[in-house]
């Protein structure tokens, strides 16, 4: 009889415990939402922040190839018509938070100096504007290459998010 | 005294009117430039030479031509920067050189212009182009394609290497 109680609690509680995982699990990204349709919009940056316009122009750019490599089939850009149509589109909205320019040239003469990074707030939105993810990505490059390789990481890094959160995660 | 002064105005007007026609020649000339990215079906860093020839911005390379119709050409942004001078494959070889010898080569740098080009496709889909062309070209460039059609704010664009500072004016 006393045994059949501590099942009853212990079974009780496992339940409590599963139903508080699922629901948590449930508040981390909006259930079942898979897309393969998503448009990047135009580069923002906060106004006492300046982008060189090859920056900008070169996120942007790197940001929708990474997309297409990542497994969307439908990579809108900023302005396309024909996104217009397109069912359960995810809008990539991104804003530069904090530029450091560096220098190629003291980073292959020191090493440790000169280095390039640029992190951006990416916002990610349905159709209607709702957020469906937020998050800071950071690119950056330390040792070799040109300023520009840090936007190509930033992409690199922003597209593999949004794989996780829009393709892998929501089979 | 009539014969005097034609023999005087007839050597003019053939000095004044091949100096324009070679002023026209060089405001169309093709400039060697290298496609950071930003063209369709274009590799990266693929060299070329670019030219505004017809109201297009003509990119010649070594797979093919790219046009992009200046009248869809929404911003040109000209900027300065620099890159190795020994690069590529040698200036990664030279890395390995004893006594800092690559880092010594690093030093020495060639100045490059950019030009940053961003125009919407027929879909009205944002495209974002980067060339780099020699010294002192890009302006040039940039003031082709404005009076071609191609719509600019002015841009008074410190070097990338400096504090990424960017003053803008609006102009149209």
């Amino acid at each position: 009889m006393r045994n059949l109680r501590y099942i009853t609690a212990f079974l009780s509680l496992s339940g409590v415990l599963f139903a508080c995982v699922v629901l948590h699990a449930g508040n981390e990204r909006p259930a079942g939402f898979t897309t393969r349709s998503i448009q990047v919009a135009t580069i923002q940056s906060d106004d006492e922040i300046s982008v060189p316009a090859e920056f900008r122009v070169a996120l942007y750019e790197h940001l929708v190839h990474q997309l297409e490599k990542q497994g969307f089939e439908h990579v809108y850009r900023d302005g396309d018509r024909n996104s217009t149509n397109a069912p359960n589109l995810v809008v990539l909205q991104s804003t530069v938070r904090r530029f450091k320019p560096g220098s190629e040239r003291a980073r292959q003469v020191t090493t440790v100096a000169g280095e390039t990074s640029v992190t951006v707030h990416c916002q990610f939105t349905d159709q209607a504007g709702h957020t469906l993810l937020e998050q800071d990505v950071n690119g950056k490059v330390r040792f070799f290459g040109g300023n520009l390789r840090a936007t190509y990481d930033f992409a690199k890094k922003a597209s593999r998010i949004a794989n996780q959160k829009f393709i892998t995660d929501g089979k | 005294m009539k014969s005097k002064n034609l023999l005087r105005i007839v050597p003019l007007f053939f000095a004044v009117v091949p100096s324009s026609e070679i002023c026209a020649q060089q405001s169309s000339q093709p400039v060697k430039a290298v496609q950071i990215i930003g063209l369709p079906a274009v590799k990266e860093n693929e060299k070329g030479t670019l030219a505004v020839e017809n109201g297009n911005l003509h990119f010649v390379h070594g797979r093919g031509t790219s046009d992009i119709s200046t009248s869809s050409i929404q911003e040109v942004v000209t900027g300065a920067d620099s890159q190795k001078a020994v690069g590529k494959t040698v200036g990664t070889i030279s890395m390995a050189a004893p006594y800092g010898g690559g880092r010594f080569l690093s030093l020495f740098r060639k100045k490059i212009d950019t030009l940053t080009v961003e125009y919407r496709d027929t879909d009205g889909a944002l495209h974002g182009v980067i060339f780099t062309l020699p010294p002192g070209s890009a302006e040039t460039m940039r003031q082709e394609l404005i009076a071609h059609g191609a719509h600019a704010t002015v841009v008074i664009e410190h070097t990338a290497q400096a504090s990424g500072s960017l003053r803008k004016e609006k102009n149209q």
